[in-house]
C-alpha cells in the first residue's frame, strides 16, 4: 500500500508536469512525512548532503569542460580531421560525422551539446554535396548518442556513486563499446552508401591529415589529460576532471581563441616574414612537444612526492631537437646564421603572444563571453543536480523500505537467471528511458536492478555499461527522445520526421545493444586488463 | 520552539519581493554572479589542490569540506533560481494535451508541488495540524546547531579575523548549513511567484520539456534554408 502510494504518486506528478526533480523529491518526503515516523529534519539534511557526495563532484567539471569546448571552433576542427581521415570513402561524409560525434563525444559527457556542435556544421555541409536531409539528421542523431557511451560520461559518474563501482572501470569499459557502435553505424551507413550512390569526398593527401589533426590536437588533448590521469593513477576521476576543466578553458580562451577579447587575433601576425614564421612555428612544436612529454611522463612516473622523477632533461632535449628538424626542413636548411635568426624569430613572437595573453588575462578570464560559459553550464549542473538530489533521496526512501530486496527476492523464486533477468532489465530501461531523464531513471532503477544482477553473477561493469546503452537508445525513441528534440530544432524537420529519419540507425544500435548484452567481455575485458577486477563488497 | 528563524526568513523573502520590484536586473545578475562565482571557486580550489599536491607536496587541510560546502550552496540556489527560469526538467507530452483551461490549473498545480515541498522541508509542523504523525525540518535543525554552536570538522577562519574578532578559530556549522533554509524559503517563494504568474497567463508552465531547451532555442532553425 505504502508503495503503490510511492510510485502512484511520482507517476502522477510526472505527468502532471511536475519538473523531474521535484516529483522525486515531493514523493519521498510526502512517504516519509505519511508513512514513517522519520523526521523531515534528517531529509532536509541529505538534501545538503548531496553536494558532500565525492564522486558527483566530477559532474560540475566535466560539464564545464564540455561547455567551453563546445564553444566555437573546436567541432569544425574535429570534422575536418575527421573528414580528412574517412572523408574518401563512399558516403564519406556521414561517416565523418559520426566519426566527429565520437571524438566530440571523448570532449563532452553529453549527447545533445553533441548534436549541436558538430550537427549544426554536419547537416550542412551533407547537404550540400546532395545527400538527404532525413539521412542527414538520422545519423547525427543517432552518432550523438555516443555522448554518453564514451568516455568521460556523466551518466556513468552517476552509475558508478549510485552503486558504488570505480569511475575510471567504468570510463574505460566505454571504450570499446563506445568504438564497436561508431564502427556498425559507419559500416551500416558505407552499405546504404553503396546501394544509394552516395558521393564520396576526394582523397586530400596525408598532408591534409596531418594538418586536420594538428589543429585538432589541444582539443583532443583532453582525452588524455582525463584518461591518462586516471589510468596512470596520479588523479582521482574527479580531480582529473577539474584539471579538465581548467585546460579546456585554457584552450578555448587562450590557444584557439573562440571567444572573448582575444577572438580573432592569430598568433603569428601578418607583418611576420616567412623566416619569422618558420622559427615561431618551429619553436612553438619544440615547446608542445616538451609540455606533451611532461604531462605524459608525468602520468607514466607519478607524482615527485610520490617518488616519481619524470624525467624533464630529456624533455627539454629532445623537444629542441623537434624545434630544429622542423625549422632545417621547412625554412634555411642546415644555415646557423640562419637558423639562429628564425629561432630568434620565433621566440619574439612567442614573447610577443604570452605578454599579450598576461596583459589581458583578466579581460579574458573575468569577460562577458567566458562568464556567459560559465553560467550555461552552471545552469546545466543546477539542473541535473537537482534531479540527482532527489533521485538519491527517493532510492533511499526505497531502501529503508526493502523494496529492492523484496523485488530481488521475487525474481530469485521466479526463477530469473542472468540471461533472462538481463532481458528483463533491457525492457524496463528502454521503456522508463522514453519518459525518464537517463541520470534520475539510473538513480532509481540502479539499486533496485543491482543486487539482482549480483546475486545472479552479472559482472557490475557489464551491467553498467547495459545501462548507459540503454539510455542511448532512449534518448532516439518518442516520446521523450533528447536527441530527436534537438535535431528536429536545429534542422527545422518535425519530430515525426526525424523519428522516421533515425529509426533505420535505431535499428543498427538495438543490434548493438544485444551484443553488448551478451557479450561481457566488450566491456570488461579493457578495464580488468588494465586495472584489475571490480570487487564489490555488499 | 523558537520562532525567530521563521520571522527572519519571511523578512527576507519580504526583502528580496521588494527589491526585485525596483531592480529586476539586479537581483537577475546577481543570482547568476552567485553561481557562476560559486562553479568557478569550486573549479579552482580543486584544480589549484590538484596543483599544490602534485608538484609541491602541499595543500590546504580544508579544500574538500570548503570544495564540497561551495557545491552544496551551489546545488542549493540554483534550484530556486532553476525554477525561477524554468530550466527543471520534466514531461510536457501530457500537459500539452490537456485543453488550456484545465491545462493552466495543472499547470498551477505543478508549480504549488514546489512551494509544498519547501514548506515541508523548512518545517513540517503545519502538517501535523492538519492530523499527520510528523515533526522537524530545516530551520529545527539549523535552530539547533546554532543553539550549540558546533564547528566544522577542518574549515577555520583566517588567523587574523579570528583573533581580531574574537571568534573561535573553526568557522561554526551553522553558518555553512545557512542556505539550507535559505534557498527551501527561497524556492517556496519562486514557486508561488510562478504560481501567481501562470495564473495571469505570463508563463505557460515551470519546466522545460528537455535538458537542451535553450541550447536549441539559440539554435532553432540553423539548418532550416538547406
Amino acid at each position: 500500500m505504502a508503495t503503490l502510494f510511492l510510485f502512484g504518486l511520482l507517476l502522477a506528478l510526472l505527468f502532471l508536469g511536475v519538473p523531474v526533480g521535484l516529483a522525486l523529491g515531493l514523493s519521498s518526503v510526502l512517504y516519509v512525512a505519511l508513512f514513517t515516523t522519520d523526521s523531515l529534519s534528517s531529509v532536509a539534511i541529505s538534501l545538503f548532503g548531496v553536494g558532500t557526495h565525492y564522486t558527483l563532484l566530477a559532474i560540475p567539471f566535466f560539464i564545464l569542460a564540455s561547455a567551453f569546448m563546445s564553444t566555437g571552433g573546436v567541432a569544425q576542427r574535429l570534422i575536418r580531421f575527421a573528414i580528412a581521415v574517412v572523408g574518401s570513402f563512399r558516403g564519406g561524409l556521414a561517416m565523418a560525422s559520426v566519426l566527429a560525434c565520437m571524438m566530440f563525444a571523448a570532449l563532452s559527457g553529453s549527447s545533445p551539446a553533441t548534436v549541436v556542435a558538430i550537427g549544426t556544421i554536419a547537416i550542412a555541409g551533407m547537404r550540400q554535396v546532395g545527400y538527404s536531409k532525413e539521412f542527414a539528421s538520422g545519423i547525427v542523431a543517432n552518432a550523438g548518442t555516443l555522448g554518453i557511451l564514451i568516455p568521460p560520461s556523466i551518466v556513468m559518474v552517476v552509475y558508478a556513486a549510485s552503486v558504488d563501482v570505480s569511475v575510471g572501470r567504468m570510463f574505460l569499459a566505454g571504450v570499446v563499446p563506445g568504438l564497436l557502435a561508431g564502427a556498425m553505424l559507419m559500416l551500416a551507413i558505407y552499405v546504404v552508401a553503396r546501394i544509394k550512390k552516395l558521393p564520396a569526398e576526394p582523397w586530400r593527401g596525408i598532408g591534409e591529415v596531418l594538418t586536420a589533426a594538428k589543429e585538432a590536437f589541444w582539443g583532443l588533448f583532453l582525452i588524455v589529460i582525463i584518461m591518462g590521469g586516471i589510468y596512470g593513477g596520479v588523479f582521482t576521476p574527479t580531480e582529473a576532471a577539474a584539471a579538465a576543466a581548467v585546460y579546456s578553458a585554457i584552450v578555448a580562451l587562450f590557444i584557439y581563441r573562440d571567444i572573448g577579447p582575444l577572438k580573432g587575433i592569430p598568433w603569428a601576425s601578418a607583418s611576420d616574414d616567412a623566416l619569422t614564421r618558420v622559427g615561431f612555428r618551429g619553436v612553438v612544436y619544440g615547446f608542445s612537444f616538451y609540455a606533451v612529454f611532461s604531462i605524459l611522463a608525468f602520468f607514466a612516473v607519478g607524482p615527485a612526492v610520490q617518488g616519481g622523477q619524470a624525467p624533464h632533461g630529456w624533455g627539454m632535449v629532445l623537444g629542441a631537437l623537434v624545434a630544429l628538424a622542423y625549422m632545417i626542413w621547412r625554412g634555411p636548411g642546415v644555415a646557423p646564421l640562419q637558423l639562429a635568426r628564425a629561432c630568434l624569430g620565433g621566440f619574439r613572437v612567442l614573447g610577443r603572444n604570452v605578454w599579450m595573453m598576461l596583459r589581458q588575462a583578466r579581460p579574458v578570464i573575468m569577460g562577458e563571453d567566458s562568464r556567459g560559459v560559465v553560467l550555461e553550464a552552471a545552469k546545466t549542473t543546477v539542473m541535473l543536480m537537482f534531479i540527482i538530489a532527489n533521485a538519491l533521496l527517493f532510492a533511499h526512501t526505497l531502501t529503508t523500505e526493502r523494496i529492492p530486496q523484496t523485488i530481488t527476492e521475487w525474481m530469485l523464486d521466479a526463477g530469473f537467471n542472468w540471461f533472462t533477468f538481463l532481458i528483463a532489465v533491457n525492457v524496463l530501461l528502454l521503456i522508463g528511458g522514453q519518459f525518464m531523464e537517463p541520470s534520475g531513471l539510473l538513480l532509481i532503477v540502479a539499486p533496485v536492478v543491482f543486487p539482482i544482477g549480483m546475486e545472479l553473477g552479472v559482472d557490475p561493469i557489464h551491467l553498467g555499461i547495459i545501462m548507459v546503452v540503454n539510455m542511448e537508445i532512449g534518448m532516439i525513441t518518442p516520446p521523450i527522445g533528447l536527441n530527436l528534440f534537438v535535431t528536429s530544432g536545429i534542422t527545422g524537420m518535425s519530430l515525426d520526421r526525424v523519428v522516421r529519419a533515425a529509426l533505420p540507425f535505431v535499428g543498427v544500435l538495438m543490434l548493438f545493444l544485444i551484443i553488448v548484452t551478451y557479450v561481457p567481455e566488450l566491456s570488461t575485458w579493457l578495464p580488468y586488463a588494465l586495472m584489475g577486477p571490480e570487487i564489490v563488497t555488499q | 520552539m523558537t520562532l525567530w528563524p521563521h520571522a527572519l526568513l519571511l523578512l527576507l523573502i519580504v526583502a528580496l519581493f521588494v527589491w526585485e520590484r525596483y531592480a529586476a536586473d539586479t537581483v537577475n545578475r546577481l543570482e547568476e554572479n552567485l553561481l557562476v562565482s560559486l562553479l568557478s571557486l569550486i573549479t579552482l580550489v580543486s584544480f589549484g589542490q590538484v596543483v599544490a599536491r602534485y608538484m609541491f607536496n602541499t595543500g590546504w587541510a580544508a579544500a574538500l569540506e570548503f570544495v564540497m560546502a561551495c557545491f552544496s550552496w551551489m546545488i542549493l540556489f540554483g534550484m530556486a533560481y532553476g525554477l525561477k527560469r524554468g530550466v527543471h526538467l520534466g514531461v510536457d507530452v501530457a500537459l500539452k494535451r490537456f485543453p488550456a483551461g484545465l491545462g493552466r490549473w495543472i499547470a498551477i498545480g505543478g508549480a504549488a508541488s514546489g512551494a509544498v515541498y519547501a514548506l515541508l522541508l523548512l518545517d513540517a509542523t503545519w502538517l501535523s495540524w492538519l492530523g499527520v504523525d510528523t515533526r522537524s525540518g530545516a530551520i529545527d535543525y539549523w535552530s539547533k546547531m546554532y543553539k550549540i554552536n558546533i564547528g566544522a570538522e577542518e574549515l577555520r577562519w583566517p588567523t587574523w579575523l579570528h583573533e581580531s574578532m574574537g571568534w573561535k578559530d573553526r568557522v561554526p556549522r551553522w553558518l555553512v548549513l545557512l542556505a539550507l533554509p535559505i534557498s527551501l524559503a527561497l524556492l517556496a517563494f519562486r514557486s508561488l511567484q510562478a504560481m501567481v504568474a501562470i495564473y495571469r497567463g505570463e508563463r505557460a508552465m515551470i519546466i522545460a520539456g528537455h535538458e537542451a531547451e535553450e541550447l536549441v532555442q539559440q539554435n532553432q532553425g540553423v539548418l532550416k534554408g538547406n
